[in-house]
């Protein structure tokens, strides 16, 4: 272990961090302008160059909020509960390739902090470790809705995540690797959307719910549930929270990019770029859902999880099989 | 140089955690405190370079047992759970059963068996060692009839599960 690589990596660690960290209040901007146009409303504007600056402003406020914790909550578990849930997001934007290796000082520099042979696994562990962030948040503010909104939250990512993981299998099939490095590699000439548009379709549909976001947002269901699972929660804690939701939404969606529509390839411009232009617009989609569909009911969405998207994912994996060892 | 620091880092959550999970009075806190042990376990895999293994644990120990455990215990919110046995009893069964274990423990590692399978430094390992290619190369060649009975297994336990769940429909 050498010095150079030592830099290396913490330059890359940074620069993953750096661009999370600073990507979420980005998002939070996008997402409430492009909502507000959508309901036709103009959005923030007030603060900085079209209200770019509002969501700096929000976390400000946030940051001097009083940090209230409930009297009979439990305290360690209500402190490390919103941790856990930005920790897991971090933990799995690390091994998220953005672009192919380039030569920097006569070294090859890959552009992901760590490609461990068993990526895919990595992030699958990641997200589901994810949870728990959720559920002992619920559960520790000691208070019914949140608790009910926690056990909605677990309940879900765990019917989803599994449809999640099968429908990835496939493009483990189709590459024979579990790394995402190798897997953005394998789809220079074709995306891999283009042959399992089916897993494709499942794989989004499965993100959104994991991530919690509408129309999947049950967990959070403030008709019914006030704020669910984070409720109880202010001031910085909350703010984790939102934090580590939108972190995940980056990494779902990088996840995405890289496993069905063709990671970093794209014509004339460098792989970063085209990487982010394909994440700035797997946003707005997720955006866009949000603006149009309406809540499901809970019984439809485990309905649903279970009932279609598992079967089809399974259904679309021994197809895939088949087809393979055909063409040989 | 890295290494022994790694492994005593591990094993020491493990331990601590193991110990927090047994001595805890609070149910949902014993199986966080699980969960932690289930972690330092995997790091303690990837330490064996069995990275598929340490992803499995993770995936499916603690991320989806667990979660249903803690579910369980945060629906029933048990309080003060009915003990099975009276605490002398259960004292007795636990000293037993610690001692056996122990004993199984010490049979194992002083045989002179026992040491052959434990190589003291790596010795040169396959390259593809603990790799999911070569862990499913052995699962689908030597290991295939134990694999496919435990499959079954699984199967049955399935089965079972959604005939009890259902039982009012028949």
């Amino acid at each position: 272990m050498d010095l150079a690589f030592f830099i290396e990596a913490l330059v890359k660690i940074l620069v993953v961090l750096g661009f999370v960290l600073l990507g979420v209040p980005l998002i939070v901007w996008m997402e409430r302008k492009v909502l507000g146009h959508m309901q036709d409303r103009i959005g923030p504007q007030r603060v900085g160059p079209f209200g770019l600056l509002q969501t700096i402003a929000d976390g400000i406020k946030l940051f001097f909020k009083e940090d209230l914790v409930p009297a009979q909550a439990d305290k360690v578990v209500f402190a490390i509960a919103p941790a856990i849930s930005v920790v897991t997001a971090l933990a799995a934007a690390s091994v998220i390739p953005f672009g192919d290796q380039f030569r920097i000082f006569g070294r090859d520099v890959p552009l992901h902090i760590t490609d461990v042979n068993i990526a895919i696994l990595f992030l699958l562990g990641a997200t589901s470790m994810g949870v728990y962030g959720v559920v002992l948040g619920g559960w520790a503010s000691n208070s019914k809705y949140p608790l009910l909104g926690g056990l909605r939250a677990s309940a879900q990512m765990i019917s989803y995540e599994l449809a999640m993981g099968v429908a990835l299998v496939p493009i483990i099939l189709m590459t024979g690797s579990l790394s995402l490095a190798q897997i953005g590699r394998a789809q220079d000439h074709m995306w891999f959307i283009v042959p399992q548009f089916v897993a494709f379709t499942i794989y989004v549909i499965c993100a959104v719910a994991e991530t919690n976001r509408a129309p999947f947002d049950l967990a959070e269901a403030e008709t019914e549930l006030v704020a669910g699972f984070h409720t109880e929660f202010s001031s910085m804690r909350f703010a984790l929270y939102y934090l580590s939701e939108y972190a995940n939404m980056m990494v779902v969606s990088a996840v995405a990019i890289t496993c069905f529509l063709g990671a970093w390839h794209g014509p004339v411009l460098p792989g970063p770029v085209w990487f982010l232009i394909k994440l700035s617009l797997f946003l707005f989609f997720y955006v866009w859902l949000r603006a149009t569909f309406p809540r499901l009911r809970y019984d439809q969405l485990m309905a649903f999880g279970w009932k279609v998207l598992l079967p089809v994912a399974l259904v679309n994996l021994a197809v895939t099989a088949v087809v393979l060892v055909l063409k040989g | 140089m890295l290494e022994p620091l790694l492994f005593a880092m591990f094993s020491g959550v493990a331990i601590g955690c193991a110990l927090g999970v047994v001595f805890h009075k609070n149910s949902v806190h014993c199986a966080l405190l699980l969960v932690g042990v289930l972690l330092s376990l995997a790091g303690i895999f990837i330490l064996l370079h069995a990275q598929f293994v340490a992803a499995l644990q993770v995936i499916v120990y603690a991320g989806a047992i667990m979660v249903l455990f803690l579910f369980v215990v945060m629906l029933l919110n048990v309080k003060g759970e009915v003990p099975l046995l009276t605490p002398g009893a259960a004292k007795g069964f636990g000293f037993f059963f610690a001692l056996l274990i122990l004993v199984e423990l010490l049979w194992t590692v002083l045989s002179p068996g026992g040491q052959e399978g434990a190589p003291s430094e790596a010795v040169g390992l396959p390259r593809d060692f603990g790799s999911p290619a070569a862990l499913g190369r052995l699962l689908y060649t030597t290991w295939l009839y134990p694999f496919e009975i435990t499959s079954i297994l699984l199967l049955v336990a399935v089965v079972g599960a959604v005939v009890l769940a259902k039982r009012k429909f028949f």
